[in-house]
This record gives structure tokens, C-alpha cells and sequence, in this order.
């Protein structure tokens, strides 16, 4: 594979970062950041956070490289880091697998005339919107009127506009700009996000602004599928007051006064309704750009119409050509927890495609031994960061390495320009050797970019990297007091005496070697876990599925057609073949889990078949336990057979029931059981399922009448085109509220279902031949289950991930994991995803299976002390602390390294003060006080 | 600025109020320089003791965050 490097102009290796270059560079360009809203200089990072957290030069706005005038920021860098002769760099890379994540673009609404959004000053897009309400977007997080304005106007026909600037009262949100639109653009999809994202930039807004903003969303069909989501929108209803307007505004008129926006729209009695807003958000689509359509067409893979790769269910991050896989959006529209699922999903197939030669190329770095310091006086040596003149430029630091030198145990001071670089990195080693240096503390930026390095710098100088301190003077200190170069000098002298009595106490720590058994055990054999399952056995790790039926497959036995047309069956049956096949897989049926000792890489679980009792010792643990229509009596079912569920359809097609010829009118009622107080989630894959029926209903039988009650329908992403198919053919769709649910009766000849139509609003009554309930998806709610792994469940039952965003297929009780519908209700190809990210997060614990250590910062207990309370044990969040069952000392409180996460509740809440916090022990806590205490 | 030196200890949680007060730094905001942070790994860390024990040497406020 060949990538084209452009020039950063910046070398990555010397820059580090401080921005000097920044502050006289004249070159200005629109800062796409904050969605143009602002400018930023020529030489730029790309925001605070940017990883790697280096510099660039766009070579569009730098006077240097248009017109070689300038050369400032080469003259101001500290760091020697500017290189204009940089070129385009070709780097050719061999490969096995590649993954694609190139993204989306927003929809640009300037081409749409209706809504002027490229000539209103009021009228801006849910981007410009979500930096407006971010810290640090271009206003702070105050939302304010002509927003597109530069904040300080030099134009005068903008400083006229500027003038009439003022805080919104009324702001109104417009969903499905460029999504579920194939009149003004060509985007028939749904974009999936849109929906979430108004409503929390309209809570958001009134948070800001104070609760007499009045919010109003205009909306087709409110889409919160996701977890939680539903709750989410409720609340935003009843909590925060948002105005939820089911209506398509046509047009926007502005008043040229005040830049006000009137609009009109027909509410949903059909009443023409004129309203005055300060401000309209556009609630923009997520496209695929035409750079990313060409992009894809070099790896030669297809695309949909609309430009989303194409996959399969069965293979979700797979594209039609081998190797090449796909996360994100690119992957269809979707939100931040599928992408994170996506994308650990794609590195399992990637890397299952290369399982052959993995760590082949990996290579190892000799270990230094360690020299034993226990008992030795203290000899602290202190380094003080010049960092350029980001430090050095506010702070004395010749002073503050003259006053280390003279604080207790201090045997060297020095200063040096950048303490980070390679060659004082190496000093650092020479005169920790040549002194005999014991302690070290580092004054400079922050530990939590820069302590792992000088740990290491420890580490091959012999020393145990916990005896050092690293004291932050830039961060807290040089960058934020510039001005009072006095009190920043002082301040440093308090910091860096603090550290060093800190140091002073600092103990070498080991950390504890962790065993992990390379096995796992899945509970449950449905696809998720017959996925996850499949993945890890083809790394090579033994697997053991607990499955308590007496055959695999799970739930998708019932189904019989995927969203996208695959027939169910024919996959899964191939899959569990796959999975029986296996040498790796060992697949307990009819057994149920009985028990689970132990903790990540160490767990011993109790399982029964039929009766007989065996242990299993695994590593880790995937649950995949699924989740089952409800039961319920709504609506009759049970009481006649042509009332029936979902699944009973689905049964119906797969086996060609005859029955199905017969229908003349059928009717799917939605929402059965979901969305209601008692269970308020959606559930998430009914309202494709039923579209997806209705259609090969009238495909069967074009003559047949064919009807959906529904309250919003939810057919996310691609899966809008079925929707869009099903009006296509007939399929009639009926919105009813909740308040006013359609009436069910069951008479000789027909079922008669009554509901009251919402464009007509009048009772209508249809004779349905067959009705079928799309019943709400419930989780097993294994509270046993989520006992012995210590993992919580929310309030309807389904597992809680360890972070809705960032973590959705583990949890937060190491080496555990989770897939399918137990954690939210979702259909085959999420229910795979998910599987194959379980399976890629427990592959990053079992492929350092034999380098895996705990921290050595973590809790001990010093017996002696041990009143054997128990508060330890009963107050720590991850179960570390536990009361020794045998020995001299039991009854007493020891702390498992492996669980103990650091935190120090335990040590703070021990009555006896028998805990340690290695690292943050209370003398050393206690010391820094101290030395705060003396003057220097 | 202050006249009077000031000085209020701080214990800030290293996962997020640290991480804060580093990005305040990153982002060149200027506050009054009358802070002391001392590095917790969790708020869960702090003791009363660690409290009373800095009023007692001096500190004119202490600051816990996390």
C-alpha cells in the first residue's frame, strides 16, 4: 500500500508543543474546529486535545510558503521544530488487513433556498450551534444572536449587525435538513444522530441561557433507538420543558430590522401556526463526501447508492473485498457507542485475518537490573525543565535550582533546557550513576503526559521507576501567571520543596506478575456469542460457550429475515456448524452457571449439566445472554390465532404456512409493551422488523391491504429506504398516541382493530385478517448472573457497560465483557458487531497474557494494625479488600493487587489507619503539607 | 492580583480536576497564583486529617476536587 505524507512543516520529533509560534504568526485562516466560526493563525494544532499534540503550517495561509515573507514562527521556536522545505513524503507499508474509517462530512444546507441559511445571520446549522454552547467554542458557551459574525467586527456593515446582537429567547431546531430528503438533495437515508443531538443542544441551551429559553424541535419522527435515549427525549419533555412540534417548517422569512426569523407550519390538527424565533438550528445530515466516494473506489470496494460501504449482517465490518474492513459511519450513519463497537470490531477481523503470523514482528526491550536502594539515606536529585522558555520565560529557573539544591536530602540540582529530550534524558541516567541518586524529581510540565517517560529514563539507569516525583511548574504554574514572574518563581520553589519531601519518602514498589489462563468462558450461545466465540478460538485461545438450552443459536432460531434481505437461518446454521467444528471451541449445552470465583485472568466458574456438577478455570469471561419478546395479554394476543407476534410471522414465512395465503388484510400494531412507564426504552430493531414484514406481505400479495400502527417509526440509517419501499408499495402507516392506544376486537369473520387516524382525526376501524404485535424486546435480568461477575444492571434489567460511549462492549469489572441483546435490544448485524468487539477488548488482556502486571501505586494493609472492621471491604467499589479465610491472620483485611485499582477510599475511610496507598501513602501526603507549611 | 499571600491548598483528583487545571494551562488562562496542588489519585483519597492538618500550617482555604 502506498499513503502520500503531506508536509506538516513542523518536525513531530522536535516540536513540543508550546504554542510560542502561535502568538506572532500573521497568517489567518477559518478554524474548522469551531465549524468556521472563528479564524485561527496559519500555524495551528488542531484543538487541545490533539493527539499527536504537535503543530502543523497550512501552507495556504503561511506568508512564508505563499510569498516567503514572514519566517516568525522559525525565529521564535524554541525548539528548532520548523522545517519549511518539508515535502510530500510516499510511504510504502505491506499490509495484511486494512481498515478504512474515513468518516462523514455535515450536510452543507447553503443550497437549499427554503431556509437561507447562507443569507440569514439567525440561521445556523447544529455544528456552528454545538460550538456556540462549547467552553471552549468561539463565544465561551454564550449563546448569542449573529453568531456568524466575527466577534470583533472591522467591517461597518458588520458592525452594524453586531450592534443588534443579543440573547436568544426563542430558538427552534429543525430536524432532517439533508437526511430523509429525496426532493432538495439526494439523501434518502436517515442519519441517525440527529435527533439525539437536538435534543441535547436544546437542554444544553436552556442550561446556558436559563430556563425562560424557550426550545422547539420540529420533527417527522422522534428517532432515540439508543440506549437510554428514550428517557432521555421524556425527560427533555417533562424535566426541561423542550417543545416537541411534529411539523416540517416550509419556509423562513427574516425581518430586516431585528434579524428575526418568522416562520409558518400547519400544526398537527392542520392549523397554520406563525411564530417569531431569534434564532433556527438546522439540524444537519451526516453525508459521505465525494473525496471519500474516490477514496473508496481506489480500494476498489462497493458502495450503496448513498455512498456507505457496502457489508452484510453476517459480516458487518467486511467489505466485498477481502481484507479491507470498515468502521464509523463510513459504515452506515451512526452514533458514538456503534462506532467505538465498529471499530473494535474491525481490528477482530482485521486481526483474525492475520491470526497466523501475529506477533511476528514484535520486538522486545532488555531490562536494566534493578539496583536495591532499601535502607539507604535519601539522595534526591532534582531536575528543573527550562522547557524552551515556556518555564524559563516566567520563572527564574536558575533560582529555583539554586534553592533545591539547599532543600534536605538533596544531593544534585541542576536545570535543563528540555528535560524531555533524548539527550538529557541520557544525562539524567549518567548522573543518577555517577552520584549514586536514589530519588528523583522532575519540575517541569505535567505527569500525566511526561511521567511514564522519566520512569523509564529510572528504569534503565537501575532504579525502581516509583521512586519519582514529578512536580508540575508549567502547567500550573509559568502558563497560567505569566504576568507575575515573582510570585510564579515563589510559587515554583513551594512546588518543588513539596515534591521533594515527598520524594524523600518514596519506597521502591513492586508490581504483582498477573496470571492470566488464556481461556474464556461465554454464556450464552446465541449469535453474539457464538460470534465472539468464533473470533477468539481463531486466535488460538480456547473457548467454552455455556449455552442453557439444549442447542446453539439463541433467539435468531425465531427469525427469518435480516434488514438487508439475508435469510437468517442459512447464516446461522453456517455459523454453528463453524462454531461445532472447531477445536478450539468446547460447547456445554443444557448446563447453567452455578458459580464464579476469582477475578480477571483467574476465575473459576461452577457449572451444571443436567444435573452434574464440573469447574471450569478460565481468563475471562464474555456475557451473552441475550433477550426474549415479552409476554404479554395487550391487545388480545393469545385469545384468537390470527392475533399474533412477531416472531409467530416470522415463523409463518420461514416455514411457507399456508395460512399466509389467506390474508387479505394484515395489520402490525408497534410500541407493544416499549415506550410505556413500565418500560421506558425502545426497542430498538421492531419498527424495521415490521417494515421489513409489511413488504414481503405485499410481495406475496400486492393486492392485500396492509396497515402499520405506529408512534414514531424508527428505521435508522439505511434501513429508512425500506420504509420508504413499504409507502412505495401500499403499505398504509397510521400514527396513534399513547394516550389513545387502538382498540382490539376479535369478531367472528375478522379482527376488528379501532384507532383513531391522525391526519383525518377521526376513529377509523380496520377488519384485519391478521394482526401482528411487535412485542417489546425484555432482558433476562439475570441478577444472579450479574452477582457473580460483580456487574450491574440497570433498571430494566439490561447489563450496564463500563461507558456508554467509550466502553460499550466491556464492563467495569476487569477481564468481563459484554454482547447482544442483554446489554440493549439490537438486530443480527449490531448483535455481530458487538460480539467481535467483545472478542478484540478480551484480546487485548489475553495477548499479554505474560506481561500483564498491576500497578504498583495500590492499597496494602498492615495487620498488626487490622481491627478486621470490615469498612474496607464493605466500601470499595471494586471488591479489592477481603477478609483472609485461613492463616495467623485471618479475619483481617487483605488487599488483592489485582482488583485494587489505586483509588485510596479504603485508606482514607480505615479507622486504624492499617492501610497503605503505595505511592500516595499518608506520611508522604502529610509531608507535602508540611513543606507547604515552611517558608522558603 | 492578590496583595495579601494568600494561599489556598489544593487536592485535586489526578483523573479529572488535575487534567483540568492542566488544560487551563494549555489553554493559557491566567488565575491568581495563590494555589498549591497536591496530586490525589481520587477524591475518595482525601481525609479530614490531610484537611485540619494544612489549615494548621498556615493555608488560608483548602480546595478539595475531584
Amino acid at each position: 500500500m502506498e499513503i502520500l505524507k503531506k508536509p506538516r512543516y513542523v518536525r513531530e520529533d522536535r516540536c513540543i508543543a508550546c504554542g510560542a509560534c502561535t502568538e506572532k504568526c500573521p497568517g489567518k485562516f477559518d478554524d474548522g474546529y469551531n465549524a468556521d466560526l472563528k479564524t485561527r493563525t496559519a500555524i495551528y494544532v488542531e484543538y487541545p486535545q490533539a493527539v499527536p499534540l504537535k503543530y502543523a503550517i497550512n501552507p495556504d495561509a503561511c506568508l512564508k510558503l505563499t510569498k516567503d515573507k514572514c519566517g516568525t514562527c522559525q525565529e521564535v521556536c524554541p525548539a528548532d521544530a520548523i522545517d519549511y522545505t518539508m515535502t510530500e513524503e510516499k510511504i510504502t507499508i505491506d499490509t495484511g488487513s486494512i481498515i478504512l474509517a474515513p468518516g462523514f462530512k455535515p450536510f452543507d444546507p447553503s443550497r437549499f433556498d427554503n431556509y437561507q441559511y447562507a443569507k440569514f445571520a439567525n440561521v445556523v446549522t447544529s455544528m456552528e450551534f454545538e460550538r456556540l454552547l462549547s467552553a471552549t467554542g468561539p463565544t465561551m458557551g454564550h449563546v448569542t444572536t449573529f453568531p456568524k459574525l466575527p466577534a470583533k467586527p472591522k467591517k461597518k456593515k458588520d458592525k452594524l449587525l453586531a450592534e443588534k446582537r443579543k440573547d436568544p429567547k426563542k430558538i427552534a431546531w429543525f430536524q432532517c435538513v439533508g437526511s430523509r430528503d429525496v426532493n432538495k438533495c439526494d439523501n434518502p437515508y436517515c442519519s441517525s444522530v440527529c435527533c439525539m443531538y437536538a435534543v441535547k443542544e436544546a437542554i444544553i441551551a436552556k442550561e446556558h441561557a436559563g430556563k425562560d429559553l424557550d426550545c422547539a424541535i420540529f420533527f417527522m419522527d422522534m428517532r432515540t433507538p439508543g440506549k437510554e435515549f428514550e428517557k432521555y427525549y421524556q425527560n427533555a419533555k417533562d424535566k426541561h420543558g423542550i417543545n416537541f412540534i411534529r411539523s416540517r417548517v416550509h419556509s423562513v422569512v427574516e425581518d430586516s430590522e431585528t434579524g428575526d426569523l418568522h416562520i409558518q407550519y400547519a400544526d398537527e390538527m392542520g392549523q397554520i401556526v406563525r411564530e417569531t424565533y431569534d434564532m433556527i438550528v438546522l439540524s444537519v445530515g451526516l453525508e459521505i463526501s465525494a473525496e471519500t466516494r474516490a477514496f473508496a473506489e481506489k480500494f476498489n470496494i462497493d458502495l450503496t447508492e448513498s455512498g456507505f460501504a457496502k457489508t452484510g449482517s453476517f459480516e458487518p465490518v467486511t467489505t466485498s473485498r477481502d481484507g479491507i474492513y470498515v468502521s464509523g459511519v463510513f459504515n452506515n450513519p451512526k452514533d458514538i457507542p456503534e462506532s467505538v463497537l465498529d471499530a473494535s470490531a474491525a481490528a477482530s477481523a482485521a486481526g483474525d485475518a492475520l491470526a497466523e503470523v501475529r506477533n511476528t514482528l514484535t520486538k522486545e526491550i532488555p531490562a536494566v537490573p534493578e539496583t536495591n536502594v532499601t535502607g539507604d539515606r535519601p539522595a534526591i536529585g532534582v531536575f528543573i525543565c527550562d522547557c524552551g522558555s515556556n518555564i524559563a520565560g516566567v520563572v527564574d529557573c536558575p533560582n529555583v535550582t539554586e534553592y533545591a539544591a539547599t532543600l534536605p536530602y538533596v544531593t544534585v540540582a541542576e536545570e535543563t533546557t528540555y528535560a524531555c529530550s533524548q539527550d538529557a534524558q541520557d544525562k539524567m541516567v549518567e548522573i543518577i550513576k555517577e552520584k549514586g541518586l536514589n530519588r528523583i524529581v522532575v519540575a517541569a510540565c505535567t505527569p500525566k503526559t511526561h511521567e511514564p517517560l522519566f520512569q523509564e529514563t529510572l528504569k534503565s539507569a537501575g532504579l525502581n521507576k516509583y521512586l519519582f516525583e514529578m512536580t508540575n511548574i508549567r502547567n500550573h504554574n509559568s502558563w497560567v501567571h505569566k504576568n507575575n514572574p515573582d510570585i510564579a518563581t515563589e510559587k515554583a520553589k513551594d512546588l518543588v520543596r513539596m515534591a521533594v519531601a515527598k520524594a524523600g519518602l518514596a519506597q521502591p514498589l513492586k508490581e504483582e506478575k498477573i496470571q492470566v489462563n488464556a481461556s474464556v468462558m461465554v454464556v450464552g450461545g446465541g449469535l453474539a456469542g457464538m460470534v465472539a466465540a468464533r473470533s477468539l478460538a481463531s486466535q488460538g485461545y480456547e473457548t467454552h460457550i455455556i449455552e442453557k438450552k439444549d442447542t446453539l443459536g439463541g433467539e435468531a432460531l425465531k427469525l427469518w429475515k435480516t434488514a438487508q434481505g439475508e435469510d437468517v437461518q442459512q447464516h446461522l446454521s453456517a455459523l454453528i456448524k463453524e462454531v461445532q467444528a472447531s477445536d478450539k471451541i468446547v460447547v456445554h449445552t443444557n448446563t447453567t452457571l452455578e458459580g464464579v470465583d476469582g477475578f480477571v485472568g483467574n476465575f473459576v466458574s461452577k457449572l451444571n449439566t443436567d444435573g452434574n456438577t464440573t469447574e471450569l478455570e478460565h481468563g475471562i469471561a464474555v456475557l451473552a445472554t441475550g433477550a426474549k419478546a415479552l409476554e404479554t395479554t395487550e391487545y388480545s394476543l393469545g385469545q384468537d390465532d390470527r392475533i399474533i407476534p412477531t416472531l409467530e410471522l416470522d415463523r409463518m414465512f420461514k416455514d411457507n404456512d399456508p395460512k399466509l395465503d389467506q390474508v387479505q388484510s394484515a395489520l402490525f400494531i408497534q410500541c407493544v409493551g416499549s415506550r410505556e412507564p413500565e418500560r421506558p426504552y425502545c426497542s430498538r430493531v421492531c419498527c424495521t422488523h415490521s417494515v421489513e414484514n409489511a413488504i414481503a406481505l405485499k410481495e406475496k400479495n400486492p393486492d392485500m391491504d396492509v396497515f402499520i400502527l405506529y408512534r414514531d417509526i424508527r428505521t435508522y440509517g439505511e434501513r429508512e429506504l425500506l420504509y420508504k419501499k413499504a409507502r412505495e408499495k401500499g403499505v398504509i402507516f397510521i400514527r396513534y398516541e399513547v394516550t389513545d392506544k387502538p382498540q382490539v376486537k376479535v369478531e367472528k369473520d375478522h379482527v376488528a382493530v379501532t384507532v383513531k387516524d391522525h391526519v383525518l382525526n377521526q376513529p377509523v376501524t380496520i377488519q384485519a385478517d391478521l394482526v401482528t404485535l411487535a412485542t417489546a424486546l425484555v432482558p433476562r435480568k439475570d441478577e444472579r448472573l450479574a452477582n457473580f461477575f460483580k456487574v450491574p444492571l440497570n433498571d430494566e434489567g439490561f447489563f450496564v457497560e463500563k461507558h456508554a460511549k467509550l466502553g460499550p462492549a466491556e464492563f467495569a469489572t476487569d477481564g468481563v465483557f459484554v454482547a447482544g441483546s442483554g446489554h440493549y435490544p439490537k438486530p443480527v448485524n449490531e448483535a455481530i458487531t458487538q460480539g467481535r468487539a467483545a472478542a478484540s477488548r478480551a484480546l487485548t488482556l489475553l495477548a499479554k497474557k505474560d506481561s500483564l502486571f498491576t500497578s504498583g501505586t495500590i492499597a496494602s494493609v498492615d495487620v498488626e494494625k487490622c481491627s478486621a472492621c470490615g469498612v474496607c471491604v464493605s466500601i470499595c467499589p471494586y471488591n479489592a479488600p477481603a477478609f483472609m479465610t485461613e492463616g495467623r491472620f485471618e479475619g483481617k483485611a487483605d488487599v488483592n493487587p489485582v482488583l485494587c485499582k489505586g483509588c485510596g477510599l479504603c485508606v482514607a475511610s480505615c479507622r486504624s489507619g492499617a492501610i497503605h496507598l503505595r505511592g500516595f501513602d499518608t506520611n508522604q501526603i502529610f509531608s507535602q503539607i508540611f513543606a507547604l507549611g515552611e517558608t522558603a | 492580583m492578590t496583595e495579601k499571600n494568600i494561599k489556598i491548598v489544593s487536592f485535586l483528583c489526578n483523573w479529572c480536576s488535575y487534567g483540568a487545571a492542566d488544560l487551563a494551562g494549555v489553554s493559557r488562562m491566567e488565575y491568581p497564583a495563590d494555589i498549591r496542588v497536591i496530586r490525589i489519585p481520587c477524591s475518595g483519597r482525601m481525609s479530614p486529617k490531610f484537611i485540619l492538618s494544612a489549615l494548621r500550617e498556615g493555608a488560608d482555604a483548602v480546595w478539595v476536587s475531584g
